[in-house]
């Protein structure tokens, strides 16, 4: 374990925050538009990141 | 889904658009939701608390920094975290108010208000409002010398909300307080549905205190709120504990007894202090709110037989509405009756509105999107036309 697994636990909750908080500016359709579904692919792409990074870094 | 054992998770804000005409300007921005995940621990912001020991004096977290910046952003000398609008009027009540001193109130104002005078021995009188619902300087004058003729002597305190909770109205404070000045009487600016939400300047107001909810209007958990206060008035609610122990001889440095030490110590503040800067920045776009809630109004009030309780046009996005000649015509025939409203809204996607009024109910528009507020408006007009109600253009 490290700090480096630490930062990647609060970053991907960050993550998930942000897409909490798209869902709530959209409600109730949750459909998004052009800036929303950029932000949408950003926001997954980096959680699949710091997913990656904490399974190595706790898995190694 | 649950979150722990027996308590669902709470989806309301995902799920729907959330017109609660007390929860809109209290949902959280996502910094203070990121806060809030890494300060739930109890005293989470005492990690480096040094001497003197206080609250407002912690640098990290910047708290003290917060403070300073609260006390600029609202234009007033010194400002205290509490937990909730009411505990800040406690605070000046019990500093200001002895047994049998008379304290205005309006007809309009909150119960808090009243609670915190009464714990003080006080004694409250309303003015009333006129019968456009709104407290007017003349009135509070008119008010000011029945008391002086009733009781002996004038108010020592008088408490007026700049934006009531009943009709959501904005009422002239600066003329209210000029009033009470002329007669040595502090005022308590009650910010509950200002600060956080529109502009508030408070010695331009001439508040000699101004008290907000963090939970109602500053995008933070509950129970959280500030206290401001003017440099006048800051030795006198802010006073340090003088109190010492017979037997230990323990004196208590520099905390406040009506702050009961230190207030705010984890979630709450932290909440409060990550949305600050985002919410300093929403209250300068209050106009874009107006417009969001002027598009729900017009569809409202183009159903036949809705009526506006609140003042018209709106200058705040907490409004009372009458559907009695519209809504509530639907209910006492449909077979889910005054529950029709709330399952319909449902059914659309919206919440907020208590469940089974059809008569007189409040709703806030305040954080929606305009294509939310948009939704809304075709929510409320589908639901009139589907029930056979006439609709306007």
């Amino acid at each position: 374990m490290s700090k480096r697994a630490v930062d990647m636990t609060f970053q991907a909750i960050y993550t998930l925050t942000d897409i909490r908080i798209l869902l709530r500016e959209t409600a109730p359709s949750h459909e998004f538009d052009i800036h929303q579904e950029a932000q949408a692919v950003r926001l997954l792409e980096n959680l699949e990141r710091q997913v990656q990074s904490l399974k190595q870094e706790i898995l190694k | 889904m649950k979150c722990a054992s027996g308590i669902e998770a709470r989806q309301v804000d995902e799920l729907f658009i959330n017109i609660d005409p007390i929860q809109a300007g209290g949902r959280l921005t996502a910094e203070a939701m990121k806060a809030v995940i890494a300060y739930g621990d109890g005293y989470s912001v005492c990690d480096n608390c040094r001497k003197p020991n206080r609250l407002d004096y912690i640098a990290k977290p910047p708290i003290a920094e917060f403070h300073k910046d609260v006390a600029k952003w609202l234009n007033m000398d010194a400002v205290r975290t509490v937990p909730g609008a009411r505990r800040g009027f406690q605070a000046v009540a019990q500093t200001y108010v002895k047994k049998g001193d008379p304290v205005l109130v309006t007809s309009l104002s909150h119960y808090t208000e009243f609670l915190a005078i009464e714990e003080a021995g006080g004694i409250a009188r309303e003015i009333p409002a006129n019968d456009q619902k709104l407290i007017t300087p003349d009135a509070a004058a008119a008010k000011i010398e029945a008391v002086k003729r009733e009781l002996g002597k004038a108010p020592v305190l008088a408490f007026i909300d700049h934006v009531d909770y009943q009709y959501g109205n904005l009422h002239d404070f600066a003329a209210i307080a000029k009033v009470a000045h002329q007669y040595d009487i502090p005022v308590v600016y009650n910010g509950a549905y200002t600060v956080g939400i529109l502009p508030v300047d408070g010695k331009a107001l001439g508040a000699d205190f101004v008290v907000g909810s963090g939970h109602k209007s500053m995008a933070a958990p509950a129970p959280s709120g500030i206290l401001a206060v003017t440099a006048e008035r800051e030795k006198e609610v802010f006073r340090t504990t003088a109190i010492v122990g017979d037997v230990t001889n323990r004196k208590f440095g520099i905390k406040e007894p009506e702050m009961m030490g230190c207030t705010l110590m984890g979630v709450t503040l932290v909440g409060m202090m990550a949305s600050f800067p985002h919410v300093r920045q929403r209250t300068k776009h209050f106009d874009r709110e107006l417009a969001n809630h002027a598009v729900v109004m017009d569809a409202l009030l183009s159903i036949e037989g809705t009526k506006c309780l609140s003042e018209f046009p709106r200058k705040h996005t907490m409004t009372r509405v009458d559907t009695i000649a519209s809504f509530d015509r639907i209910a006492e025939s449909h077979k889910k009756r005054g529950y029709f409203l709330q399952s319909a809204l449902e059914e659309r996607g919206v919440t907020g509105v208590i469940p089974g009024a059809t008569k007189v109910w409040k709703f806030n528009t305040y954080g929606t999107t305009h294509k939310q507020a948009l939704h809304l408006a075709k929510a409320f007009v589908e639901i009139a036309r589907e029930n056979g109600l006439a609709v306007k253009g």
